[in-house]
């Protein structure tokens, strides 16, 4: 088994003193795609929210690395390999795509040296042709693919999205998830927050069902596909 | 009668691109961290009072100051950001709208206490001399004082879009939450506005002062110009900020010469209202 990146022990989180989060616990080895999932409202978005430090967490611990950073600030967050795909891509809508990408690795701007633009531009060309648009004026799937491509630009060690599927037509969702495949193959590390079941337990490896702010279920998403609940309440068989 | 109106309504345009600089100020601080900064047209006052105090104390021209109050302000504004603003950003909005009105009341009764209430100005500017355009006379400090406005304008633009710290401060006023999701530490990126916000007024203060005089109350005037513009241009539209600078700078000489020269904050206000009743947006605002 490959090293364990992140680790989330016992986790309780929500907004001022109601509780969305509660005891919440899993983990995301090097190189892995985990998939958080559950229905709407169950606390996925709160989760992903208090692992980058938007929220604070009233309980519980998060580790990455070894290294506890519960409480830290988001920027400190971010500066540490860890980047958050915020749920509807909250892109900057008054800078050019270029300007969203270069804001991407703000925190860790020596990467720029590295080429990781003309990587991210050899994943979504669709960018580059339209750099010097504003991001507002891009159609729904562009702005998610630009979403995914400012959280790349910092050369994460973790990528976390949060529903990058949400609002697209099936056929840009499955654009957007042969990215991630893409992804993938390069051994980047995902931790991805899905509505969208099938294709989320299709790419990853391991999987966790939050309902109602608790985790109730994890294995190997071969595993979750066949179970009897998930069939039921998610895949709709 | 039309000369007369002619010959104000270019000396108001031409005042109106320091009104754009004090509102280019403004909507930095406003734009950010949507702080209704009450203090801002103060800071000019001050500023004022500054360039007259070190003309007159070392001899050092209106012109050349803001070398040395632009440093002095931002670091004021940097104070004023974390000894009052920062504090209040959480609370609820009346409370930081009277704390920008202490702080307000609090520079006036300053500016008071130090100059006294009577109208001071410096005797001299290195700026001398006009220009002659027809009929019409226009002082060359007030040209100088424009086109120096419209620069610093420009150089700000190209800060805002060029820079690291630039594009921190419009990437944390589109959405705060994805900034700081990217490495932005929003408490930085507030007070480099606050304390750049505040240092235009330097600028603004230092020109103003080779062809105005300052008293301790003209603060409340500025401040209510200065929103007047920001409402009028909308957020987010430099060259917005400079026609409506130049527009409002306009209408206030218009005001002054053809009703009343004690109408001018009237003039001001109704725009003001008018802008607010019919575009609450702005003119060339984007959202």
């Amino acid at each position: 088994m490959l090293k364990e990146m992140l680790r989330v022990e016992n986790l309780s989180s929500g907004y001022y003193r109601v509780p969305v989060l509660e005891n919440a616990s899993f983990s995301v080895h090097e190189g892995e795609i985990v998939t958080i999932i559950g229905p709407n409202g169950a606390g996925k978005t709160t989760l992903l929210k208090t692992i980058s430090g938007l929220i604070r967490p009233s309980s519980g611990h998060i580790f990455f690395d070894g290294q506890e950073i519960s409480g830290a600030p988001p920027h400190s967050i971010s500066r540490i390999g860890i980047a958050h795909v915020p749920e509807g891509g909250r892109l900057f809508p008054n800078m050019s795509v270029m300007e969203n990408l270069l804001m991407g690795a703000y925190g860790n701007r020596e990467v720029l040296k590295t080429g990781v633009l003309d990587e991210v531009f050899e994943l979504f060309p669709r960018l580059k042709e339209r750099r010097h648009q504003l991001a507002r004026t891009l159609s729904g799937g562009e702005r998610q693919m630009l979403a995914i491509a400012r959280g790349l630009t910092s050369r994460p060690r973790l990528l976390m999205l949060d529903e990058p599927s949400l609002g697209l037509a099936p056929v840009l969702v499955d654009t957007i998830y042969e990215r991630l495949q893409m992804l993938r193959e390069r051994g980047l590390t995902i931790l991805l927050v899905e509505q969208n079941v099938p294709h989320a337990l299709r790419l990853a490896d391991r999987g966790y069902v939050l309902e109602n702010g608790r985790i109730v279920l994890e294995g190997s998403c071969t595993d979750l596909s066949g179970n009897s609940h998930i069939k039921r309440h998610y895949l709709g068989l | 009668m039309t000369d007369t109106l002619i010959q104000n309504l270019l000396n108001g345009a031409l005042t109106g691109c320091i009104y754009a600089l004090i509102a280019l100020g403004l909507s930095l601080i406003f734009g950010v961290m949507n702080v209704v900064n009450f203090a801002h047209g103060d800071l000019v006052m001050v500023s004022m009072y500054l360039t007259f105090w070190i003309g007159l104390g070392t001899g050092i021209d209106a012109a050349i100051t803001p070398l040395l109050t632009f440093p002095l302000l931002f670091l004021i504004g940097l104070l004023v950001y974390y000894a009052i603003i920062d504090r209040t950003l959480r609370q609820r909005y009346v409370t930081q709208i009277a704390v920008t009105v202490g702080l307000m009341t609090f520079l006036r009764a300053l500016a008071q206490l130090i100059w006294k209430a009577q109208p001071r100005a410096l005797p001299y500017s290195l700026i001398q001399g006009s220009i002659q355009i027809g009929s019409y006379t226009i002082l060359a400090s007030r040209l100088v004082s424009a086109a120096v406005s419209v620069l610093v304008i420009f150089g700000i633009s190209l800060f805002l879009s060029r820079t690291w710290a630039g594009r921190a401060i419009r990437a944390a006023s589109d959405d705060l939450d994805a900034a700081s999701l990217h490495g932005v530490d929003f408490r930085q990126t507030y007070a480099l506005a606050f304390g750049l916000g505040s240092a235009l007024t330097a600028i603004a203060g230092g020109l103003l002062m080779t062809f105005q005089q300052v008293d301790p109350t003209m603060g409340v005037r500025f401040g209510l110009l200065s929103w007047c513009v920001l409402a009028m241009a909308g957020l987010g539209s430099i060259p917005g900020l400079l026609i409506s600078g130049v527009i409002v700078g306009a209408a206030e000489a218009m005001g002054m010469s053809l009703w009343d020269p004690r109408a001018r904050s009237l003039v001001i206000y109704l725009l003001f209202i008018l802008v607010l009743w019919l575009r609450p947006r702005g003119l060339f605002g984007r959202k």
